[in-house]
């Protein structure tokens, strides 16, 4: 039967009851989820924009405190400077990964994914206190420095440079990810063609490889980078407290100051900023792309 | 051959830190002290024993089976009406099922620790799950939109063809072919849930504790060694999941291969 056959057979079988209500009122089906972010998504977040314009006194105030800050000033600063490195960082680590993943498949290939899936799928908590272990006073890296000569070994728990380095071993997985799924969609051929125009392999891979895997690249620095600047529990835990990031100074003003409108404020600079990165991604993809590409 | 080895590097920098973690679990000290003194089992007897981790480990669970299926409830029927339909404002209802994969978890923590004490959830185990279940939904809906786009919706012609009523072809059509897209958008739930530290560290309290937050409590406070027996076990549980999911695909393209005429 051709396609328009069956449509003529299926029109005699026109649904009825409770299901074809269904098809006619697409409300029906939609309506569940959008009340349920609107209550459990879009109030919370309003609410929070609202606190930051009227807690404790209605105006500007949370801001302009903000912004007077020298001191929050640099932890907006710190944080987006953190996150530009460790996305660099994840970036330059991940794409090999992928590339080999992605050209060259085999057992190695292979036995490269399933570490980053097993390091991708380990609960952030686990790999942040796997680091706390490893710079600990007397942990492996700081018996490595001793055993160096580097004595008496510098304190490396607590520092940025070891919350940075945890954090681009938790988002390279997330950038391999990101860069393998458009890697994989590239035709080997156009570098067999190359190849056979009398490119040498590397020249084959800057010209033809690299532009095309451009978009995995911008798809996994937007997440990495945005991903990164959120980042709580890890700068917490073993970063610096002076160089404090900016979901640092949120929890702070939230549990120690008792500050709501000022948490507020800091949120939604913080999301603002974010949504703001992300709107500027849409404006070029479909923001959709980043997660499904 | 260069990208060979750069590869080679990255995978130990992701694959050694992390298994640090299974020594310490058998430590016999009371601290981060590595190499560990000794070795006993100690803190994984503490760990299936001490309310302070059983308790958490119940939560945990708890709120990620709620949080699956009110997510499926949700996300299903929204999916539906994503692929399957047009209406008015559709465009804004799918940026609406993404945005919170765009909002850091400190801003939405803050904003539930505010929302959920005005309405007197705070630190009840369904606030979370109804925390969990807005970044769930995205999860979700990404996955069963990309199996429904890909459905062949003849089968469900052919099923209306032969007589069947919408709720009939559902069950013994759609559902059925849709199974495997149900069971990946289901564990990808719970795991999110069960891995969600920031929401929880927040809103869960005392009484609701997550094992994410008595994790964090237990580093940043008293230091208590269980956490290494904790992860190793959370780290085991992954080890088992990608490794069962390897070995299926490994075994499939065996078998597959030995049937392949070429």
């Amino acid at each position: 039967m051709t396609q328009l056959a069956v449509d003529h057979a299926v029109a005699g079988f026109q649904p009825a009851g409770w299901g074809a209500a269904l098809f006619r009122r697409p409300a029906l089906l939609y309506l569940p989820a959008l009340l349920f972010l609107g209550a459990f998504f879009l109030i919370p977040l309003g609410l929070i924009a609202w606190m930051s314009f009227t807690e404790p006194t209605a105006g500007l105030g949370n801001y302009l405190a903000f912004f007077e800050s020298g001191r929050s000033l640099r932890i907006l600063l710190n944080t987006v400077l953190t996150a530009a490195i460790v996305t660099v960082c994840a970036l330059a680590l991940a794409y090999p990964v992928a590339y080999v993943a992605a050209t060259k498949p085999g057992t190695y290939a292979n036995i490269l994914l399933l570490v980053v899936a097993l390091s991708f799928w380990t609960n952030f908590l686990v790999r942040t206190y796997a680091w706390m272990v490893i710079f600990s006073n007397g942990g492996p890296a700081h018996s490595l420095l001793a055993f160096l000569g580097w004595s008496p070994p510098p304190r490396l728990l607590y520092t940025s440079f070891a919350s940075t380095l945890a954090m681009v071993q938790m988002l390279a997985p997330l950038m391999v990810f990101m860069l393998y799924a458009v890697m994989r969609r590239i035709d080997q051929a156009l570098l067999r063609a190359a190849g056979s125009l009398g490119a040498t392999p590397a020249r084959a891979f800057v010209t033809v490889f690299l532009p095309l895997s451009t978009p995995g690249v911008i798809n996994g620095v937007t997440l990495v980078f945005i991903t990164c600047m959120g980042f709580y529990v890890t700068p917490i835990l073993i970063g610096s407290p002076r160089d404090m990031m900016i979901s640092g100074l949120i929890a702070e003003q939230l549990e120690q100051l008792v500050d709501f409108g000022g948490a507020s404020a800091s949120s939604v600079i913080l999301l603002v900023f974010t949504l703001a990165l992300f709107s500027i991604y849409s404006s070029i993809f479909d923001i959709e792309k980043i997660w499904t590409r | 051959m260069p990208a060979r080895i750069l590869a080679f590097i990255t995978a130990n920098f992701l694959f050694w830190p992390t298994l640090i973690v299974v020594p310490m679990s058998f430590s016999s000290a009371a601290s981060l002290q590595f190499p560990p003194p000794g070795y006993w089992l100690g803190y994984y007897q503490a760990f299936f024993t001490s309310p302070n981790w059983t308790g958490p480990l119940f939560n945990s669970l708890t709120i990620a089976l709620m949080t699956t299926v009110m997510t499926l409830i949700l996300a299903t029927p929204a999916a539906f009406a994503l692929v399957r339909l047009s209406f008015f404002g559709k465009r804004a209802f799918r940026l609406l099922t993404l945005m919170p994969l765009l909002v850091p978890h400190i801003v939405l923590a803050l904003a539930y620790y505010i929302y959920f004490g005005e309405i007197g959830l705070l630190q009840t185990r369904l606030a979370v799950s109804l925390a969990h279940v807005c970044l769930t939904i995205p999860i979700a809906v990404l996955i069963l939109t990309a199996a429904l786009q890909s459905f062949d919706t003849n089968l469900e012609r052919a099923a209306a063809s032969l007589g069947a009523n919408p709720l009939a072809s559902f069950r013994t059509v759609t559902l059925p072919v849709m199974m495997p897209a149900f069971l990946v958008a289901a564990f990808f739930t719970f795991i999110n849930s069960f891995d969600e530290s920031v929401i929880g560290l927040f809103i869960s309290g005392r009484d609701a504790a997550t094992l994410p937050r008595q994790m964090f409590n237990s580093f940043s406070m008293d230091a208590d060694p269980v956490i290494a027996a904790a992860s190793s076990i959370l780290f085991g549980a992954v080890l088992a999941c990608v490794g069962a999911v390897a070995a299926a695909r490994l075994v499939k393209s065996r078998f597959g291969a030995s049937r392949s005429p070429v």
